[in-house]
């Protein structure tokens, strides 16, 4: 009887150690979440600031480049501001789940909406990737004229802000996973 | 002599789980037969005829986007008169990706075979979801990047006096459109699978 008493006791400390790698698990999303809407938002303002007026006057090209004159980089700067509202509004409730025990349902939603996100969100970064591709080197096949090489410091600029919006892709692709297997280890 | 019919005779089972085997805390659930077994089989095979569909989705993209080519049958001075998709680099990387995707779903559908066949595992459905989590961002990506190379080929952008080459290359336009329009089909259903997995998972 002794050493089924001593399994009895294995075995709930084996319940409290699940529990305790739960609430870790549900501590790194937090962190996730957080820097995810750091990454977005610092995206969002750098796009949506770019300026460039040209000092010069050219009889073809315009002297003036704005995030509003290309249709992909305003949908980016859109999408970001509503991913990193996403992620404000959904902070408490990740906060929720470091606290309470049975977050089934709440991370099933969740999921959903992450999924949704990151849909949304590499949508808006691959097109604003392929236009400013498109206006780094131009295309020979249709005469389409690489825009960079008037525009430097706009061209830096919307470059720069990519790269925030690809990390955050990421992290919320890492963060579906982390809820999946958060999930996956309840009993 | 022993009369065996009025002794009990104690089988040995019982002595050895006096002495501690491990008590049952909670109940072993039976893997094929329960309610929630059920459920998870239903899921798993919707699974597998949502990934069969995604099959179609993205072979139908890479296989238009691939046999876009065309070619004008007058020639002008300024603009080339053949168009296919190796003329831009974003179109290159949609064949390549959708392919990359379509070989993907092909192989991953023996792991969605193993849910239904074990509906309560954990571990497949699990590696279901990371993969087809990462395969989403990717197809969304080259869904996306290529929908905004055809937007600027139909209208065109005054701001940097990109041409509109849709006015010359019909064909070439809605072939490259139709091919946008079933990746992000694809991608819709990629979203679709994650959530199944999920769901899936918090019944096991």
């Amino acid at each position: 009887m002794k050493s089924g008493q001593a399994e009895i006791a294995e075995t709930s400390k084996g319940i409290q150690k699940r529990g305790l790698m739960s609430r870790k698990i549900a501590i790194f999303e937090f962190i996730l979440r957080i820097i995810a809407f750091f990454n977005t938002i610092s995206s969002a303002i750098l796009m949506a600031t770019t300026n460039e007026t040209l000092p010069f006057f050219t009889q073809f090209i315009r002297f003036h480049a704005d995030y509003n004159d290309l249709p992909a980089l305003t949908f980016f700067v859109v999408a970001n501001a509503v991913v990193s509202g996403y992620l404000i509004l959904t902070l408490p409730l990740a906060f929720v789940h470091i606290v309470k025990k049975k977050t089934e349902n709440s991370r099933i939603l969740l999921i959903i909406l992450d999924v949704a996100m990151v849909g949304l969100l590499a949508s808006g970064a691959a097109s604003a990737a392929a236009i400013v591709y498109l206006a780094h080197k131009g295309n020979n096949n249709t005469n389409w004229f690489p825009v960079c090489q008037q525009f430097n410091s706009f061209c830096e600029r919307i470059s720069g802000s990519l790269i925030g919006s690809f990390i955050a892709v990421a992290l919320l692709i890492f963060l579906i996973i982390l809820s999946a297997i958060a999930l996956s280890r309840r009993h | 002599m022993k009369n065996e019919s009025t002794f009990i005779d104690v089988p040995a089972e019982s002595s050895s789980a006096m002495k501690g085997k491990a008590p049952l805390i909670g109940v072993a659930k039976d893997h094929t037969t329960s309610g929630s077994g059920g459920y998870n089989r239903g899921l798993s095979i919707f699974d597998f005829l949502l990934r069969l569909a995604a099959i179609v989705a993205a072979s139908v993209a890479a296989g238009t986007m691939f046999t876009s080519d065309e070619t004008l049958p007058f020639f002008t001075q300024f603009l080339q008169f053949e168009a296919g998709y190796d003329d831009l680099p974003t179109f290159q990387f949609f064949v390549i990706a959708m392919s990359m995707v379509a070989g993907y779903i092909v192989l991953s559908l023996p792991i969605s075979v193993v849910t239904i066949v074990r509906p309560l595992a954990a571990a497949p459905r699990l590696l279901l979801l990371v993969l087809d989590t990462a395969i989403m961002g990717l197809t969304m990506a080259a869904a996306s990047s290529a929908a905004a190379i055809s937007y600027v080929a139909h209208n065109g952008n005054q701001n940097t006096n990109w041409l509109p080459i849709c006015q010359q290359f019909g064909d070439f336009c809605q072939k490259t459109s139709g091919a946008v329009v079933s990746s992000f089909v694809a991608v819709v259903f990629f979203m679709i699978l994650v959530v199944l997995s999920g769901v899936a998972l918090k019944r096991h």
